[in-house]
């Protein structure tokens, strides 16, 4: 048995330190001296409290497996950006993808191209041919 | 891609290890709940069966004090599980006299009594161990009686400190913890057990 000197004994005197070892001591004898029964009982006992302990050992199992596995999908993470995406260039972007139809006709035509940057174009001269064209046209249709 | 591919191959080489690593560990845990267990098992019968006096009781609060044990706090540091195991066996052996003083209330009502009379007059219980006993051990065995008597009649905190110093070898700290209480009121309750037992049994010497 473990020796209880914390203090305790010292404030103890001769008699009651000599009650209390032979407390313990036939204490210790009752201990041991169980019957065969009792302590296949306590066996049992024993088993069947190992054997209701499943999950604890599942406890356990995810305790140490959740954050492994939150590990290990991070430095997947960080491997598949290091990987796809260059390290220190901004992704690319590509204008024509974001491009509408029109712009892209425009482009396509040098004239078209041409006619956009011309600043000095002289608007009322268009609007006015493009009227004179349309007269022309009706008075064609009428004779 | 490369790289992820070579992520890949080296967590499937380390996996296998990692299984074997952790149900060897979870075995480990396993083989040291059971020699706990073992190492109480006795000590925290004698301890229950002074408390309560009936041997069945006795056994059924061990039994849940160990599969509490086992199912709630096996995953605890192993040193913390005998301050805890004598926590849950204190607080079983206090819900069993709880449950007993209710059942003797209700019994009291009732014109019979029957279970409880026949568990007491089983005659294998009753019979008398017909080997050969050294006196000395009769000697012992009376005394322990006496012992066993008067520890029945302390108040429950006072056999409480008494038995896990005397039967356990608990020291002061671990008393405590097991107790929920101070280090001074386990000494408090010790010095008064050991002080209302030598009044009781005298010198008590062999």
């Amino acid at each position: 048995m473990k020796s209880t000197g914390d203090g305790i004994h010292g404030e103890l005197d001769q008699g009651a330190l000599e009650f209390e070892r032979r407390a313990q001591q036939l204490l210790a004898q009752s201990v041991e001296r169980l019957p065969a029964a009792t302590r296949s009982r306590l066996t049992r006992a024993r088993y069947a409290a190992i054997a209701s302990a499943p999950s604890w050992w599942q406890h356990s199992l995810a305790r140490r497996w959740v954050p492994a596995g939150a590990g290990a999908l991070a430095a997947a993470v960080l491997v598949v950006l290091f990987t796809v995406v260059p390290r220190g260039e901004s992704p690319v972007v590509n204008p024509l993808a974001s491009a509408a139809p029109e712009d892209l006709e425009i482009l396509a035509d040098s004239d078209a191209v041409q006619l956009t940057r011309d600043q000095d174009l002289d608007y009322d001269f268009y609007e006015w041919a493009v009227g004179e064209a349309k007269d022309a046209g009706a008075s064609s249709v009428g004779t | 891609m490369l790289a992820f591919a070579n992520l890949g191959s080296q967590t499937s080489d380390l996996l296998p290890a990692g299984i074997a690593q952790l149900r060897e560990s979870t075995q480990d845990g396993a083989r040291a709940l059971e020699t706990f267990l073992a190492e109480v098992e006795r000590k925290a019968f004698r301890i229950a069966q002074i408390a309560l006096r009936h041997e069945a009781d006795a056994l059924d609060v061990v039994q849940d004090a160990m599969m509490q044990l086992a199912h709630r706090y096996a995953s605890r540091p192993s040193e913390e599980w005998r301050p805890l195991f004598y926590r849950i066996l204190e607080n079983r052996i206090r819900d069993m006299q709880r449950r007993r003083m209710v059942r003797q209330r209700v019994m009291s009502f009732l014109p019979w009594r029957g279970e409880d009379q026949e568990e007491a007059n089983d005659p294998i219980d009753q019979a008398a161990d017909t080997g050969p006993t050294p006196p000395s051990q009769i000697e012992s065995d009376q005394m322990m009686q006496l012992l066993e008597q008067a520890l029945g009649q302390l108040p429950g905190r006072q056999r409480q400190a008494f038995l896990l110093r005397s039967i356990e070898g608990l020291d002061v700290a671990e008393t405590a913890a097991a107790m929920k209480c101070s280090q001074g009121s386990v000494k408090t309750h010790y010095f008064r057990a050991l002080q209302a037992l030598r009044s009781k049994l005298g010198d008590f010497s062999a």
